[in-house]
């Protein structure tokens, strides 16, 4: 029977409960939802004693299901004051669903301040231990003596000098395959609530446990054999494809080719140094320096796909892992830096303060608009990013990411919604993108999905005779995203079973061997509703409305070259996206 | 007048750059009537190698659409992938 354990950091107590029977079902964002819904007043001070922090891993994480390695992490978000889930890629989520345990909530604030605790989970049980020895250090110089004292084969969670501070753009950071600091469910802010209930740590080793129990191995392995299929088929996800090879930088040509790639501050859409600061860049910059530098690198054990890196420095040392399109993006293109040196140092930063890369890249920007340094200038970037390390006042206001950073310096043009700020694609370019951003109850965000309106499909361009089938499930996308976050599978499974539905409906079936149900990929759209629908109505009470669901007024115009357009998609198209 | 052609990827060996970290960029004469799939091919890029990732001008587009001097085209190998394609409306004819 799997557990919730239940810790309170007020009594600084643990306790460990059969998980309820109306979660029997739930994992990932599914269960963080629900028992953030259940258990949080939506209007509680996100900071405060009422707020939780729950992790729960994927349904069918810590089996040997392919890609499947992910953790969720869900509370009230202090950046956009709406209810948030960040979900990483870690041998740290497999470590905690292996033990037995189906969710971890942390509650309560403690009584005496500036004590910080560590959470070490173990098959003898759970137990809080002090933590003070690591306070107000680098993750990379914490890292090392964390698995020095706990062995080299447990998982670590933690939070950096940014959590400790409380500054609304910290992270929650867990191991990868190496041990790094490095894989971060990152945005939102989580890691400033973990900071305010004083838990800096979470060590849980899976020594000796009996694993995940699967009910039904043949169906499981059925499903497994099917998803495994369609992962190592698509262009996109299998060995040598798109991902393993160039990673998700290889987006950076492509969508700076298309003119959206988000450039200055979202003044323009294409970038000048993109080629400089490309997938193909990262890869060749390896080859050639050698060393500790590769690509196909992978961020859990289990994975097919293999989409990290290791990027090096000019004399083959490692410099950073990893180097994702995202962070690439927002320390380069988005401040515009074409140098991957320098990209790299500011990523090293963020990962060691512990901070979400898009937010602290949109940060810089930010700040480079109101004046503080030069687009483009690299040392200066690295100086203020160095400012949030310290917690001067200015690090303390960088590091609560663009929205307040662009109030604090008069910067009209702050690129967010909801208070956190747009990922690597400009709204204005890729209209669907910008529906995406305004209608998710996430904020701005990337990895939420996408629902498609048919009007909007057919704006500005002939429409294509889509295949019906192809439609339907473009149509859910927002709802497929939601069922992957549950299961564990990484999202990045979405690009080969979209194309290849045996692949959806393995995950499906690898589901039920895991759970014992007899779930269908209508089962798909269920679950995923469920889950947006959870978010809306915790975001309605904490007080979202409608007008929440808008891109910011100076999109709408001021013209994007090259293209030169503007958001023109009425926000009565967008009011009807999450419309019953 | 011709188009300015921009390469990536195992593509760049058709251009005289080949820095995959700078622009692999080729001029191109065009002619009355000409599409995008005629370029391709009198660049002598085999058709198997490009995949379905294209930009005439910035937009996503079908191989049948026209082009025309001062254009700009972006031509991707089938081995980096718009990943998500399903935002991107495809520009000009059918679907092939």
């Amino acid at each position: 029977m799997k557990q919730i354990i239940r810790v309170d950091m007020t009594q600084l107590k643990v306790t460990a409960e059969d998980a309820p029977e109306k979660y029997k079902y739930m994992g990932g964002r599914w269960l963080t939802d629900s028992i953030i819904c259940d258990e949080v007043d939506p209007t509680c001070h996100p900071l405060g004693p009422y707020n939780k922090v729950v992790f729960a891993p994927g349904i069918v994480t810590g089996t040997d299901a392919p890609s499947s390695g992910r953790i969720s992490v869900g509370g009230k978000s202090p950046l956009t004051g709406g209810i948030k889930e960040a979900n990483a890629g870690t041998p740290f989520a497999q470590k905690l669903a292996r033990l037995g345990v189906k969710a971890i909530v942390i509650e309560g604030v403690p009584k005496e301040k500036d004590k910080y605790w560590l959470l070490k989970m173990d098959k003898g049980g759970t137990k809080l231990h002090k933590a003070d020895e690591w306070m107000g250090k680098g993750l990379y110089e914490v890292f090392p003596s964390l698995f020095d004292k706990f062995g080299k084969h447990v998982g670590a969670e933690a939070i950096g000098v940014a959590g400790e501070k409380l500054m609304t753009n910290a992270g929650i950071c867990f191991n990868d395959i190496d041990n790094r600091p490095s894989r971060y469910a990152g945005r939102g802010g989580l890691g400033a609530v973990l900071g305010s209930k004083g838990l800096k740590f979470i060590i849980v080793d899976d020594k000796s446990s009996k694993g995940v129990e699967i009910l039904d191995q043949n169906v499981f392995n059925k499903g497994t054999a099917k998803l495994a299929k369609a992962l190592r088929s698509h262009d996109i996800t299998k060995p040598g494809g798109a991902l393993n090879t160039y990673g998700t930088a290889v987006l950076v040509n492509i969508m700076n080719e298309a003119g959206g790639y988000p450039t200055r501050n979202f003044r323009e859409g294409r970038f000048e140094g993109a080629a400089a600061t490309s997938g193909e860049a990262i890869r060749n910059i390896c080859k050639e320096r050698g060393g500790a530098g590769m690509t196909g690198h992978t961020c859990h054990p289990g994975c097919i796909i293999q989409c990290s890196n290791v990027y090096p420095k000019p004399d083959g040392t490692e410099h950073v892992s990893c180097i994702e399109y995202e962070s690439d993006w927002a320390f380069g293109a988005n401040c515009g830096i074409d140098d991957l040196d320098v990209i790299a140092e500011l990523i090293w930063l963020s990962n060691d303060y512990g901070l979400d890369t898009i937010e602290a890249g949109g940060t810089i920007a930010v700040v480079m608009e109101a004046g503080l340094a030069e687009f483009g200038d690299g040392a200066r970037a690295i100086e203020l990013m160095k400012e949030i390390g310290k917690g001067t006042p200015l690090g303390q206001i960088l590091g609560c990411g663009a929205a307040t950073t662009g109030s604090v310096f008069g910067v009209v043009r702050v690129p967010g919604v909801k208070g956190q700020n747009m990922p690597a694609y400009e709204p204005r370019a890729v209209k669907g993108i910008g529906v995406t951003y305004a209608t998710s109850p996430m904020g701005a965000d990337h990895t939420a999905g996408y629902t498609i309106a048919p009007e909007i499909l057919g704006v500005g361009g002939e429409a294509d005779p889509f295949d019906t089938k192809k439609a339907e499930l473009a149509k859910n996308m927002q709802v497929e995203t939601a069922y992957i976050d549950s299961t564990g599978y990484c999202l990045f499974i979405i690009f080969a079973v979209l194309d290849y539905p045996e692949g959806l409906e393995g995950s499906v079936e690898s589901c039920n061997g895991v759970l014992g149900t007899n779930w269908t990929t209508d089962d798909v759209g269920r679950i995923g509703s469920e889950v947006i629908d959870l978010e809306r109505s915790f975001n309605k009470a904490a007080g979202f409305t409608k007008a929440h669901d808008r891109l910011p007024e100076f999109m709408k115009y001021e013209k994007l070259p090259p293209h030169n357009v503007v958001f023109d998609v009425p926000d009565e198209e967008l009011d009807k996206v999450h419309a019953k | 007048m011709s188009i300015e052609v921009h390469l990536y990827g195992k593509l760049r060996r058709f251009s005289d750059n080949q820095n995959p970290r700078r622009e692999s960029i080729v001029h191109f004469p065009v002619e009355e009537g000409d599409t995008i799939i005629d370029i391709i091919k009198r660049i002598g890029i085999p058709m198997n190698e490009v995949g379905r990732n294209v930009f005439l001008n910035g937009e996503y587009s079908q191989l049948s659409r026209s082009v025309r001097g001062g254009d700009r085209l972006g031509l991707f190998p089938d081995d980096m992938q718009l990943l998500y394609r399903w935002y991107f409306v495809k520009r000009g004819g059918r679907e092939q």
